[in-house]
């Protein structure tokens, strides 16, 4: 198992237009790591950097603390997964599969041993002698993983693998990435723009924005906890209050006084933004502390649940709901923040 | 270091071009840029008629070829019909014979007792004289349309093919009728295309020296220049023609590129949302089909016409060859200078082929995957030729063997041409390898080798197992198509072959025809050999393309 550094990497394609601002990152020995971030936040160049395709302007890189920032992109062992797989059309998928074998030495017995573990792996061995171009999406994905894997590669980078697939398929492959990586131990990088497959494979993320990174955190500390407006609505929906530190710490909107998750940090009378995710409003029958009214705008059923649109005093908030029950816009409901939800954002 | 390499490469290529390019191009301006000879060529009737005439038969042959090429283009383009795969093979076939060979078998059908003006007296009308005054004209120029719309037309089915059938529908979607999504979509997209093919056309009807000279049309500038050849130390005034036309051709070239636009020589256009071909129903289905096949059958008339006058034992004032006989084939492989004609242009024709791909190949990777400092300068310097006349870069290659002791002693066109011929020939394939391998390499996504590369794969061994093979078909198509046009190639082989027993084929025919008597005849049945010969090249190749033989078509 391998583990990564990234020390003070940047990239620039043009002068004065950054692609990476310098960048720090640890990746653990084993874990399934996620860049997420919008399209030009850098991310695939990060990954492309790490397989040694893009030279970074400056930085260093280690795997298990051995400097490898000059090494070519064939002498690192950083196999990649592309995203629209690369494949080569000429050859078939057992030779697509061993050709890093080939390149490697490896003898015949060993090449169609790997060769076949991987593809078996991928759940593929049935196809190993058809053409690539006879094959679905979903089989071309698997190949391209198994073309990775069958070098028993150091660190697996992985460029939005997915984002070719339809939605089931997706969800298939995910839970299948996810159980080979654990199943190798293998370290991997794993770049995407869905929040989704991020949240649920990930064991930890960082957020990318404009070539930076702007959160590192397991996924559910850093959709809970968003460091800063930008994070919090990449991961997923959020509701945004302005308002300023109480004396006694808690944070004073104009239609209320809440608790905060992390008021540490925030002095009292400063201005501050926080957060809270829809589906930590509840609506409640009757007021209590903490309780506050809204006047219902509107509803959108979304199957699995039902998102309510609330006008609180000037303040449109969004409200997600399991249960779907009949509401009448244009009345007024009583709502409050579960604990522990309405978290400071610092920018 | 792996750069290192590559700039040593692309510098070998970039010497061979200045050498065997711009050498030839600079001795012929050297002296030929001298304000009495140019003085003298423009006070000159004769020389002011010849660029004139030449210029006519650019123009004229162009907008022949483009109202050949559009057409059949468009129709290829826009519908289903059957037989529509063989259609381009069709397209191929004038490329077997040179047109000046063509014209010999020609002159049968065009003649004043020849088989068009049998049928005319025939029905009561006067005949025509179409290898005198005006007429020869006219025959030098359809002659030309003919063998050269081929070029025209793949490069226009190319463009078409390039433009998304999305933005076609989207201006339909918009109300715009057929006409107006051609004049507003269609056309402006397609320009690079006709700027491409255009501008090969123009520039090689302005220069070509084969087919005046087969019609005895002598006052064009290009027959000046071989006529002048013979007295060339006295008469310097040559080098000051081909000065002439080399500007000509490439003020030409230059508004051909202003006409069409900015950029137009970029084409940029790339992958396509598939076809969107509409299938034709009833007796519309036959249309296509029939407009291919009656153009077919007017580029295979110059054949024809070969084929009947190598047969024929007399051919005056029938339609058909009145006896038939093997004679003239016998009598052509029995000629002295035939069968060594053949391996001499298979040994020019062999090397030039492999010294074109090794340049182009090399220049066509420097550019677009290397993309290394310098490499634009190669890539325009390799394209060149297609502006530059060949009869420019053979009268500069005989100028530098007179100026030069070294090009004297190692490409003398006296002593032994091979080298000489090979490198002249060779110098104006690259463009086609350059572009046929360019081509593949824009349409292999560069991942598949970074993919190679990740697996552990060095330079050599992604270049060997992954890019090789992945662009073998525009790498063969570009061989295929320097091999085949050094066989047919006129204006180096007339003027650098002057030895007998170095000719190649076609100054073989050439010669030949000029015997009297039964010249022409045995010239045929040697063009038919040479015919021949070519069509089973371009089998070959097809056959080892096997189902890649499509890919020749992409330009």
């Amino acid at each position: 198992m391998t583990s990564v550094e990234i020390k003070g990497i940047s990239k620039s394609y043009q002068p004065g237009v950054p692609v990476l601002k310098p960048i720090d990152l640890k990746i653990e020995a084993g874990e399934l790591f996620f860049l997420l971030g919008p399209s030009g936040c850098g991310k695939s160049t990060l990954l492309r950097i790490l397989a040694g395709l893009v030279e970074p302007d400056a930085g260093s890189i280690t795997f298990n603390g051995r400097e490898i920032t000059t090494l070519p992109p064939e002498k690192r062992r950083a196999a990649m997964v592309f995203q629209n797989y690369a494949l080569w059309p000429h050859l078939t998928v057992f030779e697509n599969v061993a050709f890093g074998l080939r390149v490697e030495g490896a003898d015949r017995a060993r090449i169609r041993r790997e060769v076949e573990s991987a593809l078996e792996l991928v759940q593929l061995a049935d196809c190993m002698n058809r053409r690539i171009p006879s094959l679905s999406g979903g089989q071309q994905q698997r190949v391209a993983l198994a073309r990775a894997l069958a070098v028993n590669p150091a660190l697996l980078l992985l460029d939005e693998p997915l984002s070719n697939l339809d939605a089931r398929l997706r969800d298939t492959m995910r839970h299948e990435i996810r159980r080979i990586c654990k199943e190798r131990r293998l370290t991997a990088l794993y770049v995407t723009h869905d929040r989704q497959e991020a949240l649920s494979m990930a064991d930890r993320l960082a957020v990318m924005q404009q070539g930076e990174i702007r959160q590192i955190g397991r996924p559910e500390e850093v959709y809970n906890h968003p460091e800063c407006r930008f994070v919090a609505g990449f991961l997923g929906d959020a509701n945004f209050l302005e308002g300023e530190i109480t004396p006694a710490g808690k944070f004073r909107s104009h239609f209320g006084e809440f608790a905060l998750e992390n008021p540490s940090g925030c002095t009292p009378g400063q201005r501050i933004t926080a957060a809270i995710r829809p589906e930590r409003i509840r609506f409640v029958d009757t007021p209590r502390p903490g309780s506050f009214r809204a006047r219902l705008i509107s509803r959108t059923f979304l199957g699995e649940s039902c998102e309510w649109k609330l006008d609180a005093d000037g303040l449109e908030l969004t409200v997600t709901e399991s249960a779907a029950p009949v509401r009448v816009p244009g009345e007024s409901f009583e709502l409050e923040f579960q604990s522990g939800h309405l978290v400071a954002l610092r920018g | 270091m792996r750069n290192f390499y590559r700039y040593l490469l692309l510098a070998l290529v970039a010497a061979f071009l200045l050498l065997f390019l711009v050498g030839p191009v600079y001795t012929v301006v050297e002296v030929g840029l001298d304000r009495r000879l140019l003085l003298e060529v423009f006070s000159n009737y004769i020389y002011v008629e010849g660029l004139f005439n030449s210029f006519l038969i650019a123009v004229v042959t162009t907008v022949m070829v483009f109202a050949i090429s559009l057409p059949l283009a468009l129709l290829y383009d826009r519908y289903e019909f059957p037989g529509k795969n063989w259609c381009n093979l069709l397209m191929m076939l004038p490329m077997i014979l040179p047109p000046f060979v063509g014209a010999l078998g020609f002159q049968q059908i065009l003649g004043h007792y020849g088989v068009i003006n049998t049928l005319l007296t025939g029905c009561g009308l006067p005949a025509i004289d179409f290898l005198g005054g005006r007429g020869r004209f006219w025959s030098v120029c359809f002659i030309e349309a003919l063998h050269l719309y081929p070029i025209l037309y793949l490069n226009l089915v190319t463009a078409l093919g390039n433009i998304d059938p999305a933005l076609n529908e989207a201006g339909r979607n918009l109300g715009a009728s057929g006409w107006t999504r051609f004049r507003r979509i269609t056309f402006p997209l397609m320009k690079p295309g006709i700027f491409a093919g255009g501008s090969i056309v123009l520039v090689w009807s302005f220069t070509e020296l084969g087919t005046p000279l087969m019609f005895g049309y002598n006052r064009t500038t290009a027959v000046q220049i071989f006529n002048g050849i013979m007295e060339l130390e006295t008469n310097p005034v040559p080098y000051a023609l081909v000065v002439v036309m080399l500007f000509f051709a490439a003020a030409m070239y230059l508004a051909g590129k202003f006409a069409l636009g900015p950029g137009a020589a970029n084409p940029a256009a790339k992958g396509t949302a598939g076809s969107s071909a509409t299938p034709l129903a009833g007796w519309r289905r036959a249309l296509p089909g029939a407009a291919f096949l009656v153009v077919t059958l007017a580029a295979a008339l110059p054949h024809l016409a070969l084929l009947f006058t190598a047969f024929s034992l007399r051919w005056y004032g029938t339609v058909l060859p009145e006896h038939f006989t093997l004679l003239h084939f016998e009598n052509a492989l029995s000629n002295k200078i035939v069968i060594p004609s053949i391996f001499n242009s298979l040994k020019y024709s062999f090397l030039a082929m492999l010294l074109a791909v090794a340049a182009g190949v090399l220049t066509a990777l420097a550019a677009v995957r290397w993309k290394l400092r310098g490499s634009a300068i190669a890539d325009l310097l390799a394209m060149l030729p297609l502006a530059v006349p060949g009869i420019v870069i053979a009268f500069g290659f005989l100028g530098m063997s007179v100026k030069y002791t070294w090009v004297a002693e190692y490409f003398n066109p006296v002593e032994n041409p091979i080298w000489l011929l090979a490198v002249a020939y060779a110098v104006r394939r690259i463009p086609y390898v350059v572009r046929s391998v360019s081509a593949g390499l824009e349409q292999t996504p560069e991942e598949l080798e970074n993919a190679a590369r990740n697996c552990g794969a060095g330079a050599w061994t992604v270049l060997r197992r992954i890019t090789l093979p992945l662009i073998l078909a525009n790498v063969i198509v570009g061989a295929l198509f320097a091999f085949s046009f050094s066989m047919l190639e006129v204006s180096d082989s007339l003027i650098l072959a002057q030895k007998s027993q170095f000719y190649p084929i076609t100054r073989a025919i050439y010669e030949l025809s000029q015997i009297l008597g039964s010249g022409p005849f045995t010239a045929c049945a040697f063009g038919v050999w040479a015919m021949l010969f070519l069509a089973a090249t371009l089998a070959a190749a097809g056959a080892i393309l096997g189902r890649k033989i499509g890919s020749i078509f992409k330009l």
